[in-house]
């Protein structure tokens, strides 16, 4: 398969290849530790002409495939805009170990401020000892819910509402201390932002 | 700047891989997960995740501590080791030590060595004694070896899984999420047995509920119906096993009906689980030439009963008629509570082996009389319980105690204080001054996980690395290290070469347990650097390790059936004054005693208050509702706690973790009265009563 002009071999998903061959590529949901989620969109990439999410496209079957093509960047600089916005709150609250990537991933693309609105949810929750939830950080990967449902097999969260009131919780009216959560830190160990972030 | 640093997380015997996130100024910011570890895989329980705080909290003891007029003086090290090796050369021969299932193989491996060349006695136990000593005493005889049969990635491979008198949510999360993962993706059928409703039996297809203590007739009543339909592993049972016909014969002496009379559980129901262990439809998945398999998981539902090793012989029993054993998808596995109770055993910190489950005779001695170069004693040492016990009788008069708090763990406190205070002398080697700490004539600062080379070795045989990833607290120093320096100072005194105790290296311990543990011989630092955690058998260095044992023979040769009879439900049943059974257990936020959880705020914030568990008929009675704070008494003392009123206990039940808090404890009711074989308490059943404690109201009232 050609990557960006260079000969490589396809492993996994066009994620894994890319990765593979030392390319840089936003992928804001796609965790290591869990299965394919492809909500984000911050993966795109072109392959055969086709502007595909690299995360949940096999890399078998792809002729060629381009990171770096003036229309792909643009339509992940667009995503990732809109990412940027969704993340509202004060810049610079310290998140959980993998709170860097979404500021890395909007750093490698200079998204042009104020293109979008900004995310207009400020639930927070501090019940759990452990750790706190930040509407006004998260950006609807769904990482942390597919960590305690898929990983921990827990289900005590879900992205409940859709499009602008869509938020992250762990059932209507529920904190996380009263909800069947245990406390693990697989949500937080996924986040991509600073939304899940442990306490102290 | 962070440093991140793989090592094994401390708390429970499932062992996961954590990664600790250090800063600048040695704190652990933060514990990750480390998906490569096939234990693991990328998980964390609370536990694991947020509760290692407890490394810098400030109660950590700072610098030895020597008692002078009633009170604890500061001191050196020199001042202190000389003390602890001057007098315990005037105890040989009326002396006992404890080791540690949450300190490193290394930390154990040189104790008991301490305790048999130097003290010159097998007086070395830990706390399996209160945990799987009835499972371990059971499968050397049946089978030949004490540990967990299978692996973690067995219970993802089974048809079926029958959990026994084990907690998984709260005690051991993460082999809860596997389950979980197999059953909600796989359709892995799930029979969940125990007294109280547990948070797995959501998920499970049955549910039994025996009466406390029951347990022999409730598996017997099984075995009578996989041999009434005709479920029985015939070819299994002929090839492999022996002691068949007197096990037969044993359990026709009661009918299904008669056994479910007994235990409190429908006939139905007996035989329903009967079927999904003995043939349980294939999961998703299964290959069609593997017969799909049963694992068979228990905890300290069985094992902590006058009656505990009988209990553990009827499961044996089931697994054997079933055939159950020996290939991928099956197995019996004892779930180990303490993060390295595998590998302290393992280590030999048990009073009637050497290391590697090894007799006292001449063949196994000699290896290590040559190597170590002096003799060693042959006759079985006492057990934990009875050292305890032998205090009054003055066979044990001084006491060596690493990382162990009997006076949490040990049943009917109150006469177990007064038996620990009359020691002539008593070290305590620990972090923090706990109960037991505070009656030591001297006591070390011993490094926590976080300090310290070494390796534990979890529930599935795993032996995994444990890394230094922060300076000492204070003047605290790993407990191989303060061992050895005890042993050279009283080398000469004991005829023992001083250079025994030399080690340069934690790998070094390492590398001569692997010679002398034929099991271990395989795997070195080396190698567990390269590969990641390594299962033992692994008895040469191009070994891969063993996932599952038994695959085509026994350690003993054939597996032996061992047949079993219900005998008295507990020693001290309910009566008139005190009408309740008292069971006890755990909850996820807590460790234990709760000498580690209760310094981690976070997990204090969850739970702060014992929270016992009572049927709601029973607490109609004693006018009890949700939250009251409650007495709890039984014979041999009393405790508080707070009410939970709820149906998951049986009426005439009340369940309590263990964990001490608010100086409450479950340990001061409960019953010490042992299973004959392998002197575990019986702390699974008391008689109690419950009262709703009176508000007082006046000057002092808080
Ligand atoms: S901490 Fe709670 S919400 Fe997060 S993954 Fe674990 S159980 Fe789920
Ligand atoms: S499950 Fe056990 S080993 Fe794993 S993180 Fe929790 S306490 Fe630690
Ligand atoms: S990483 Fe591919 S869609 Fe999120």
């Amino acid at each position: 398969m050609k990557l960006n002009g260079v000969s490589v071999e396809a492993t996994g998903s066009l994620l894994d290849t890319v990765l593979a061959a030392g390319i840089a590529l936003p992928h804001l949901c796609k965790d290591d530790n869990l299965p394919v989620i492809g909500a984000c969109r911050t993966c795109l990439v072109e392959a055969d002409g086709r502007i595909v999410a690299a995360c949940s496209t096999p890399a078998a079957g792809v002729q060629e495939c381009a990171t770096d093509s003036e229309r792909a960047v643009r339509i992940r600089r667009g995503v990732l805009e809109l990412t940027a916005a969704m993340q509202s709150g004060p810049a610079g609250a310290a998140g959980g170990p993998r709170s860097a990537e979404s500021l890395e991933a909007y750093a490698s693309h200079a998204p042009r401020p104020g293109q979008y609105g900004l995310r207009s949810g400020t639930h927070a929750d501090l019940s759990n000892p452990f750790f706190s939830f930040h509407e006004d950080a998260c950006i609807l990967c769904a990482r942390c819910v597919t960590a305690c449902q898929e990983l921990q097999h827990i289900g005590a969260i879900g992205i409940a509402g859709r499009g602008h009131t869509a938020r992250v919780t762990p059932g209507a009216g529920v904190s996380f201390r009263e909800s069947i959560c245990t406390s693990c830190g697989s949500c937080v160990a996924a986040c991509p932002t600073s939304a899940l972030r442990p306490k102290g | 700047m962070t440093r991140a640093v793989s090592s094994t997380c401390p708390y429970c015997g499932v062992g996961c891989g954590i990664v600790l996130n250090v800063d600048e100024n040695d704190r652990i910011r933060w514990v990750d997960d480390d998906p490569v570890n096939l234990s693991s895989t990328g998980m964390l329980c609370v536990k694991g995740r947020f509760g290692t705080t407890f490394v810098n909290h400030p109660d950590r003891i700072q610098t030895p501590l020597i008692k002078r007029n009633g009170r604890f003086e500061e001191a050196t090290w020199d001042e202190a080791l000389d003390v602890v090796a001057n007098r315990l050369l005037e105890h040989r021969g009326h002396f006992g030590s404890f080791a540690s299932a949450k300190a490193t193989n290394e930390d154990a491996f040189v104790q008991q060595k301490f305790v048999r060349l130097v003290m010159g006695t097998n007086n070395i136990d830990h706390c399996t004694r209160l945990c799987h000593s009835p499972s371990v005493e059971a499968m050397l005889q049946q089978l030949g070896s004490g540990a967990t049969s299978n692996s973690y990635i067995d219970y993802e491979e089974a048809s079926c899984i029958v959990l026994v008198g084990c907690d998984p949510g709260s005690n051991h999360p993460v082999i809860a999420s596997r389950m979980r993962r197999a059953i909600d993706t796989l359709g892995t059928k799930l029979v969940v047995v125990n007294p109280r409703r547990i948070e797995m039996c959501d998920r499970a297809d049955l549910f039994l509920q025996p009466k406390a203590g029951t347990d022999v007739a409730l598996f017997n009543g099984i075995a009578r119906a996989v041999l009434d339909d005709g479920l029985a592993d015939v070819s299994f049972i002929e090839g492999r096993t022996e002691g068949f016909d007197a096990f037969v014969s044993a359990v026709r002496e009661a009918t299904v009906e008669e056994c479910a009379d007994l235990c409190g559980v429908a006939a139905e129901e007996i035989r329903a689980a009967a079927r999904f262990f003995a043939r349980p439809p294939a999961r998703r998945g299964q290959p069609p030439e593997l017969r799909p398999g049963s694992c068979l998981v228990w905890g300290m539902g069985i094992t902590q009963h006058t009656q505990g090793t009988d209990n553990a012989h009827s499961l044996l029993n089931l697994a054997l008629l079933a055939g159950q054993l020996g290939r991928p998808g099956c197995g019996v596995s004892p779930l180990r509570g303490q993060n390295n109770v595998q590998g302290c055993g393992d280590a030999g910190c048990i009073p009637d082996s050497l290391p590697g489950y090894q007799p006292y005779g001449d063949a196994a001695i000699a290896p290590f009389e040559q190597l170590w170069g002096a003799g060693l004693p042959r006759s079985p040492g006492l057990k934990a319980t009875d050292m305890v016990e032998q205090i009054a009788s003055g066979t044990i008069r001084a006491m060596y105690i690493v990382g162990e708090n009997p006076l949490l763990s040990e049943p009917n406190l109150h006469h177990a204080t007064d038996l620990i205070r009359a020691l002539d002398f008593l070290v305590v080697q620990d972090l923090f001054l706990h109960e037991t700490a505070e009656l030591a004539d001297v006591v070390l600062p011993a490094c926590s996980f976080a300090e310290k080379d070494g390796t534990f070795t979890n529930s599935e045989r795993r032996i995994q690395r444990v890394r230094r990833a922060i300076a000492p607290v204070g003047l605290a120093r790993p407990d191989w290290e303060i061992l050895c320096d005890v042993a050279r100072r009283m080398a000469p005194g004991a005829g023992v070469d001083p250079a025994q105790f030399a080690y340069g290296s934690a790998s070094e311990v390492f590398d001569e347990f692997a010679r002398l543990m034929p099991q271990i011989r395989g795997i070195n630092y080396e190698r567990l650097e390269g590969e990641g955690g390594i299962q033992w058998p692994c008895p040469s260095p191009d070994h891969p390790g063993t996932r599952y044992l038994y695959a085509d023979s026994f350690p003993r040769g054939l597996a032996r059936f061992v047949p079993v009879r219900q005998r008295a439900v507990a020693e001290e049943t309910p009566d008139d004054e005190y009408p309740l059974v008292l069971n006890t257990g755990r909850v996820l936020y807590h460790w234990h005693g709760g000498t580690i959880t209760r310094r981690v705020a976070g997990l204090m914030e969850q739970v702060d208050t014992v929270p016992v568990a009572v049927h709601p008929a029973d607490a109609a009675v004693a006018g009890i509702q949700e939250g009251d704070p409650v007495l709890v008494f039984s014979r041999r003392g009393r405790m508080g706690g707070k009410a939970v009123v709820t149906d998951a206990v049986q009426p005439g039940n009340l369940f309590v973790p263990f964990v001490k808090l608010q100086d409450s404890a479950a340990n001061f009711l409960t019953n010490n009265v042992y299973d004959e074989v392998s002197r575990i308490p019986e702390y699974k059943v008391c008689a109690a009563k419950i009262e709703k404690k009176r508000e007082r109201k006046g000057a002092f009232a808080r």
